[in-house]
């Protein structure tokens, strides 16, 4: 005789209460559709634009970077005219041969320099790379808007930059541009590609040169200005304190140094997007309460009626217990559909940036999991909410209520 | 024997301890039309919760159907009573929610030992006797009181059960109302064989009853 509570009946007396209080019942389902369609799109958009950030910035970026410590009184000796250099340079390649989480490493030669084109003049730096270590570094390809990547530096005369500064140097691919170095050499060079990360602050200044040549230019063969290290597991920088220790006259610095702003955003995005959506459904799940304690206490005569005609306590539960997650499911469906939705609409919105960010439109970011968070918090919150008025109605008793009159 | 209650004492503990029922024993043989006579305050409406299960906080014994009512878990007595126990209340106590139909099918539709069709089925033929077919399909607050508590008497018939327990079944009706009522579980009792316990005190039925008891300040005159 004990059948199991979620049976046809208990949910057509659920149905049934449902549809005799239409208004509110719709009012609850659009309370938590709301939720998580506000969950979803924020998650969308806060995600989205950590995720671009972090593509965009730690791909245009090194993990890690070892830089030659400069101190005061060399300062005064090499300026102007020398390139500071890392020293024990073979040394510490084999070192970073040997690490674990290294992926790969790059040396960097970079130089100040002024650049000039038949209209411009800027002073700016110029980043000598050897092309087959920065292809393991930078996906160049994926980032060119214009002409050739890495490849065409083995021309000694190529140069690749920034779209920021190409539209500040009035030039685009094949056009000539003359680089002056800081010891009064200069060299005439040849547009060979134009990239964008979408980060002014990379856009506007990065340039690409063969890193050979610029050595020669500058009368320093083996220098080397920076190690650019990529790792494996980007969280695990333990091996920045074993450089330090191992080679003096070094700075290391990590992706985190780097690019503080950017670390402290995502997080402050992350903490909105949880707390904002958090609340939403809590005041979601308030109304659902609500509403349900409110039917409990009208409807205590007919829940006296149902168990003197032999609806048990559990049966009683259940019957509210559905309630609200009809109301759940139905609101948490909606809002997925709806989040998606808005989430496209402000996908294909253009976005008019000139500061930090270059992009045409906002980034979102479409994850799945995301939905199927939404759709389980909304349903989750209304079951929560609605556990209680449940708990309640089942301990009415009705001789006290049908005495009570 | 349909219900056999040995010495049933109850105590009301709210606000102070004070004695309700004072060894009340009676028998139920079945087929019988019993009616419990008495003054408000005279415990005759305690005593039929006992009865019909509803109340279980009593001392003494209760056995319906040869079972020991103090025997059963709640879950087990929700069942028991679902299956063998009607009820009709002062106030016939429909579901708003739902229509006529709707409410007398409720009590089958969770003891679930046929299929929705053949409850309706039972349902429309209850409502036939009762004389309510005609509003079926009307929701229950629609309907005048005498009309609901006919379809209560119908709702109380419709798992079939051992014993039907109606609590001043006619305590809110007029008399052409009353005397419709009281013909109806009469009726049951007299051409369905059903066992009726009713209290009241309108004289009337306990005159017409196969057999009256009367109750005085919470204990049965002998």
């Amino acid at each position: 005789m004990s059948k199991s509570i979620f049976n046809k009946t208990n949910v057509f007396i659920a149905l049934q209460y449902l549809s005799a209080r239409k208004k509110q019942s719709f009012l609850a389902t659009l309370g938590v559709m709301l939720g998580v369609t506000t969950f979803i799109v924020m998650i969308n958009f806060m995600t989205g634009v950590n995720d671009f950030l972090d593509d965009a910035v730690f791909n245009g970026s090194p993990d890690i970077i070892i830089k030659p410590e400069q101190k005061t009184t060399s300062a005064k000796k090499t300026f102007g005219t020398r390139i500071l250099s890392l020293k024990n340079i073979e040394e510490l390649d084999i070192f970073l041969r040997n690490q674990e989480n290294i992926q790969a490493f790059a040396h960097q030669v970079i130089s100040p320099a002024i650049l000039v084109s038949d209209t411009q003049q800027l002073p700016g730096s110029i980043n000598g790379v050897f092309p087959s270590e920065e292809n393991l570094m930078v996906e160049i390809e994926r980032r060119l808007i214009q002409g050739k990547g890495f490849q065409s530096l083995d021309n000694e005369n190529a140069i690749v930059l920034g779209v920021s500064l190409a539209k500040r140097l009035q030039v685009s691919v094949g056009d000539e541009l003359k680089m002056i170095l800081p010891n009064g050499k200069s060299r005439q060079l040849q547009v060979a590609g134009i990239f964008s990360f979408g980060i002014t602050t990379i856009d506007n200044v990065r340039t690409y040169f063969s890193a050979k040549t610029l050595q020669k230019l500058l009368g320093q063969d083996n220098a080397v200005t920076a190690v650019h290290i990529k790792l494996k597991d980007r969280d695990n920088v333990d091996i920045k304190t074993r450089i330090s220790q191992n080679f003096k006259d070094t700075i290391v610095e990590d992706w985190k140094d780097s690019n503080k702003t950017i670390v402290i955003g995502n997080k402050v995005r992350d903490i909105l997007t949880w707390s904002v959506s958090f609340a939403l459904l809590l005041v979601a799940g308030f109304g659902i309460y609500n509403i349900l304690n409110i039917t409990v206490i009208q409807k205590r005569k007919d829940i006296a009626v149902l168990k003197t005609i032999g609806y048990s306590s559990k049966d009683i539960v259940f019957i509210f217990l559905i309630q609200s997650m009809i109301i759940g499911l139905i609101g948490a469906f909606f809002g997925v559909v709806l989040g998606y939705v808005l989430s496209y609409m402000i996908s294909i919105t253009p976005l008019d940036t000139s500061d930090f960010i270059i992009v045409d439109t906002y980034p979102i970011n479409f994850k799945v999991i995301y939905y199927l968070l939404g759709f389980s918090f909304g349903l989750l919150t209304t079951i929560l909410a609605g556990y209680f008025p449940s708990k309640k109605a089942s301990k009415v008793d009705p001789v006290t209520i049908i005495r009570g009159i | 024997m349909i219900l056999q209650a040995q010495e049933i004492n109850k105590f009301f503990k709210d606000p102070e301890r004070h004695q309700v029922l004072h060894k009340v024993s009676l028998e139920v043989k079945k087929g019988e039309l019993l009616s419990i006579y008495g003054e408000s305050g005279s415990g005759k409406s305690t005593l039929l919760y006992i009865l019909s299960t509803l109340d279980t906080d009593f001392k003494g014994s209760l056995h319906i159907k040869d079972q020991d009512i103090k025997t059963l878990s709640p879950l087990a007595l929700t069942d028991f009573r679902n299956q063998y126990i009607g009820f009709v209340y002062q106030f016939h106590y429909l579901l708003p929610e739902f229509n006529v139909l709707q409410n007398i099918m409720l009590p089958a539709m969770k003891f679930a030992q046929k299929s929705n069709e053949e409850i309706k089925h039972d349902a429309l033929l209850l409502l036939e006797d009762v004389g309510m077919k005609e509003f079926a399909k009307r929701p229950s607050y629609k309907l005048s009181g005498g009309q609901q508590q006919r379809v209560a008497i119908a709702r109380a018939l419709i798992n079939d059960p051992a014993l039907i327990i109606a609590d001043e079944p006619t305590g809110n009706l007029d008399q052409k109302n009353t005397d419709i009522v009281f013909d109806l579980l009469k009726e049951i009792t007299e051409e369905k064989g059903k066992t009726v316990v009713i209290a009241t005190h309108n004289s009337k039925i306990y005159k017409n009853s196969h057999r009256t008891l009367e109750m005085i300040d919470g204990s049965m005159r002998l």
